[in-house]
């Protein structure tokens, strides 16, 4: 009984800072994505192929004259979006129909909360570790979640009724399962080199800069970065949503609101993939040859809290400036490069992919062995 | 002269690092960011005031600036306003039959001292097609082509039908037209 | 497993991709029967653009025709200018007669046009592929061309420049430089485009064995032009059957093996800088002199006669009021355009009006033919098969 009414110590010794550390963290990932990543992403798309392209790209849109580069094109979409006509087809499963957008966005926000975007810091006593959910199965959470979204797609295909988008639903169905499976073996070399599936570990353990995932797996780093394209469903593995043969894939009967969460949720993916890679290949929060004790002996002069705090606040900094980076190259292979056609993506995921990643496995094995 | 009909090269065999997919996806990347890298850096400089000449991007910021038109643009026909104040027209018809879509109708009249003049003079600007065959008729170089291209298009047709008072533009302002014409197209060196 | 097939009920879904179609430019329907992703039939639907053009020409003099010729190939709009005047000149008698400079500078602006064309063609087949920089790398490099177009045809799409005997004006002042400077821009545009597509593996296995002709079946659907050259057959009407000053200029006709989109794809670059050399030949022989026939019943006077003289006066009025009179009799003339042989047949019974004026669109055979193309193709081929027939509505239907 006094288990579960603890009276008026409500909270454990130590509970409190825990639950306000936890509240810190959901809210900052929360607002970097849904805040700062999803509608920014749309202007960092736009701005950054303008430029590729020689263009100059969105710049009208102005509050008494001014532009802000465009950013204020962010807030004229919202607010068209917000007020566009919801349109449902007739004939189509109208439940699914407005189930599918949630299904694809939720599980991108998901899966951020086991990637770690800073290390272990000790404030004031207080055990900091700055991810949402420390699991010891991190990375296959990631996966599980991820998968998750494609019901999304492929209810989105279903549910509108329409031939265009039922071709686009099944091409996700398809192209998702493949490459989820080559996806899981291509980091299955990554979890043989660090002995864990914990992503923070896998943080820790790459202080060294030498010990990076990419230099100890660069085969698992190309396959996995295909992979994630692929799952990311933007050209070239555009598929499911290739303008020029399904008008817009499996989101054709979508306008408004539930267009924008597709959108969204494509974005957001593209911040958890940038994400994952990060905190797999490249040494998460780490900087290069600066170890987080010597980045502490340089903040000294702070006192050690303050120090820790300086720290935590340069990892976090660094860990998104890396993201940041593989956002915009992960942009330009996007408008770069021509798109798949739809068997030609499914031979590379089961003909290519696949048995490249069983040799990945097999070598890192070997290698390990040889020297042990 | 020579030149005959040759093969191309098709390049069916790739190369094994042609194969790879990943070398030609990083090649065009490099390429993309080739134009990424400058144009960013040259964008932000003009943003903060510095000159944005030496950017590649080949945009026009259309209100605040305006394309360098060239002599021979063919903008919206108007009608020529001589010195003395008097249309130059002296309704002799010929643009009307000349205009491929019919848009032009004139009705000609005499002043007192005898010249011709058009009484009424209508030109349907949501027909015309801006061949020029009316500058090309005109014996008189009365209607030429302006280089006008703003402000042609309407929600509405009535206000696109236009009379003799819109179509009206004092000589000093075509100049450049009457002499690009008078010296690439009509004059006698050209036959 | 067979027996699941007999108890499946399965039919082929039936896809009607256009009129309104992201890569339906151009409108044009295909009724597809889809068995998956595979195609089993595929019916084109043409006809959703069209305009009359025969009936308008033949209501109006023969020069009021060529407004609607630019209106055809609008990508390419100076070709079928001259292919129109090229026609008319033969049926007038007058085609041996033309001044040397006004020859010259059609077949410069023939090969601007095929330039422009053929970036857009190109450009636009890569966007549909996905490819958008690429896309806009030819994009810049036609708007340069289509500058030049301007400078010298006073529009950019709609030129109507050539005149039955001549042309509309002259080019301008420092046309030479300009074109130099463009085209220094323009082969930089074509190696990076070049560099992007033409070895990526992505773009090789879209195109690449997709959308094949057999050379004779290329040359029983009536292909043209470098859709037929792809399939390997040696057929340029700039060759074959020397017209303008072809014939004086020294460059090469691409010519593939297979005649698959990668072939087509292929021929197109090559023509690219085919074109480039030949303008740029034709620069450095350009002759001075007129540009109109000296014949006062086919040209237009100087204006300073039609004020002065009463003989030049009445030929400006009556070539004007009545049209040119052509003697009966009909024509047709074959010219090299930039997607196959555009040719004009002319049926004149006297006096100033076509009797018939009907062309010979190069898309209209190409089109034909994407239905054999497609078939037993995946969706997605139908994508590059399409956009490397280039078909162009306003031609095609006319």
């Amino acid at each position: 009984m006094a288990d579960i009414f603890p009276g008026p110590d409500i909270f454990p010794a130590g509970m409190l800072p825990s639950l306000v550390e936890m509240m810190a963290k959901i809210i900052f990932i929360f607002t970097m994505n849904m805040g700062v990543f999803a509608p920014l992403l749309g202007w960092v798309e736009r701005k950054q192929s303008a430029l590729m392209q020689d263009r100059i790209g969105a710049n009208r849109a102005d509050i008494l004259g001014f532009t802000v580069f465009g950013l204020l094109h962010t807030l004229t979409d919202a607010i068209k979006l917000l007020t566009k006509e919801d349109f449902i087809p007739e004939g189509a499963d109208r439940p699914l129909h407005y189930l599918a957008p949630f299904i694809a966005v939720v599980p991108a926000l998901i899966a951020f909360a086991v990637i770690p975007f800073g290390g272990q810091y000790d404030l004031w006593g207080h055990k900091t570790n700055l991810v949402i959910a420390d699991l010891d199965v991190g990375v296959l959470f990631v996966f599980a979640v991820a998968s998750i979204s494609t019901y999304g797609s492929v209810i989105a295909g279903w549910a509108s009724n329409n031939n265009w988008s039922l071709l686009g639903g099944v091409r996700v169905a398809a192209q998702m399962l493949s490459y989820e499976v080559a996806m899981g073996l291509a980091l299955v070399g990554i979890f043989m080199v660090y002995g864990t599936l914990r992503l923070t570990d896998i943080g820790v353990a790459q202080e060294n800069f030498l010990h990076w995932g990419i230099f100890l797996q660069p085969l698992g780093f190309i396959l996995f970065i295909t992979c994630a394209l692929a799952e990311n469903k933007r050209t070239p593995f555009d598929i499911p949503e290739a303008e020029s043969e399904l008008i817009a894939g499996y989101f054709t009967e979508y306008s408004g609101l539930k267009f924008a969460m597709f959108w969204m949720a494509e974005f957001l993916e593209m911040v958890t993939i940038s994400g994952v890679l990060v905190a797999l290949f490249f040494g998460g929060w780490q900087i290069p040859f600066v170890s987080g004790a010597a980045l502490a002996r340089l903040f000294g002069f702070l006192g050690p809290n303050l120090a820790q705090v300086a720290v935590m606040l340069v990892h976090v900094a660094v860990f998104w400036a890396k993201i940041l980076l593989w956002i915009f190259i992960l942009m330009l292979i996007r408008w770069t490069l021509p798109r798949f056609r739809y068997d030609q993506v499914m031979k590379l995921g089961w003909k290519i992919i696949l048995p490249l990643s069983l040799i990945n496995i097999l070598v890192t094995g070997l290698v390990m062995l040889l020297v042990k | 002269m020579s030149g005959a009909y040759k093969k191309v090269n098709r390049g069916v065999t790739l190369t094994l690092w042609e194969r790879l997919y990943f070398p030609e996806v990083i090649r065009g990347v490099l390429i993309a960011a080739g134009h990424f890298v400058p144009n960013f850096v040259s964008v932000t400089k003009a943003y903060f005031g510095g000159k944005p000449s030496d950017r590649k991007i080949m945009t026009i910021y259309y209100p605040e600036e305006k394309p360098v038109l060239p002599e021979a643009y063919r903008g919206k026909p108007v009608l020529v306003r001589a010195r003395d104040g008097r249309g130059k027209c002296v309704a002799c018809g010929l643009c009307e039959v000349a205009c491929p879509p019919k848009c032009i109708s004139i009705v000609g009249g005499q002043r007192e001292d005898g010249t011709r003049y058009p009484v009424t003079y209508v030109l349907n600007g949501a027909v015309c097609i801006f061949c020029g065959f009316c500058e090309e008729a005109c014996p008189e170089e009365a209607i030429v082509m302006s280089d006008r291209y703003e402000g042609l298009c309407e929600y509405d047709r009535k206000p696109m039908v236009y009379d003799k008072e819109a179509l009206l533009v004092p000589e000093e302002k075509l100049t450049r037209r009457l002499d690009y014409i008078r010296r690439r197209m009509y004059g006698k060196w050209n036959y | 497993m067979s027996e699941l097939r007999m108890d499946l009920h399965t039919e082929p879904m039936i896809l009607s991709m256009g009129p309104s179609h992201p890569a339906t430019h151009g409108t044009v329907r295909f009724l597809l029967k889809l068995d998956g992703e595979k195609i089993l039939n595929c019916d084109t639907e043409i006809g959703y653009l069209h305009r009359a053009f025969e009936k308008h020409c033949e209501n109006g003099t023969w020069t009021q025709a060529f407004p609607y010729t630019d209106r055809l190939n609008y990508n390419s709009a100076v070709q079928n200018n001259v292919a129109y005047a090229l026609a008319a000149e033969e049926l007038l008698g007058v085609a041996g007669k033309m001044p040397e400079r006004a020859v010259y500078v059609r077949t410069i602006m023939c090969e601007l046009a095929r330039l422009a064309d053929h970036y857009t063609n190109l450009g636009a087949a890569t966007l549909e592929l996905g490819a958008l920089t690429a896309f806009l790398y030819f994009v810049e490099a036609r708007e340069l061309v289509w500058d030049l177009i301007e400078s010298v045809c006073g529009a950019r799409l709609t030129s109507n420049y050539v005149r039955i005997g001549g042309l509309a004006s002259d080019l301008p002042e420092g046309f030479a430089d300009h074109v130099k400077r463009v085209f220094a821009t323009n082969r930089e545009h074509w190696r990076q485009f070049d560099k992007l597509l033409t070895k990526n593996r992505i773009f090789m296995d879209r195109m690449r064995d997709t959308g094949a002709i057999s050379a004779e079946d290329a040359i029983a659907l009536g292909f043209t032009g470098p859709c037929l050259r792809a399939a390997g057959v040696e057929y340029d009407v700039r060759k074959a059957n020397p017209y303008l000053v072809y014939d004086r200029v020294d460059f090469d006709v691409p010519v593939g093996t297979t005649g698959d989109n990668f072939d087509k794809y292929l021929v197109r670059m090559e023509e690219i800088n085919q074109s480039l050399r030949i303008v740029e030949q034709l620069l450095g022989k350009l002759p001075k002199g007129p540009i109109n026939i000296n014949d006062a019943s086919v040209r237009n006077p100087a204006k300073e006669d039609v004020k002065n003289q009463i003989q030049s006066m009445i030929h400006h009025f009556k070539n004007t009021i009545e049209g040119i009179t052509v003697p009966a009799g009909e024509v047709y003339v074959p010219t090299e355009g930039s997607n196959g042989e555009v040719g004009f047949y002319l049926v004149s019974v006297g006096g100033g009006k076509p009797w018939k004026c009907r062309v010979r669109p190069p898309s209209f055979a190409l089109t034909q033919g994407v239905g054999e193309m497609v078939k037993g193709a995946f969706l997605a081929d139908i994508i590059p098969t399409f956009d490397m027939i280039n078909l162009i509505g306003g031609e095609c239907d006319r």
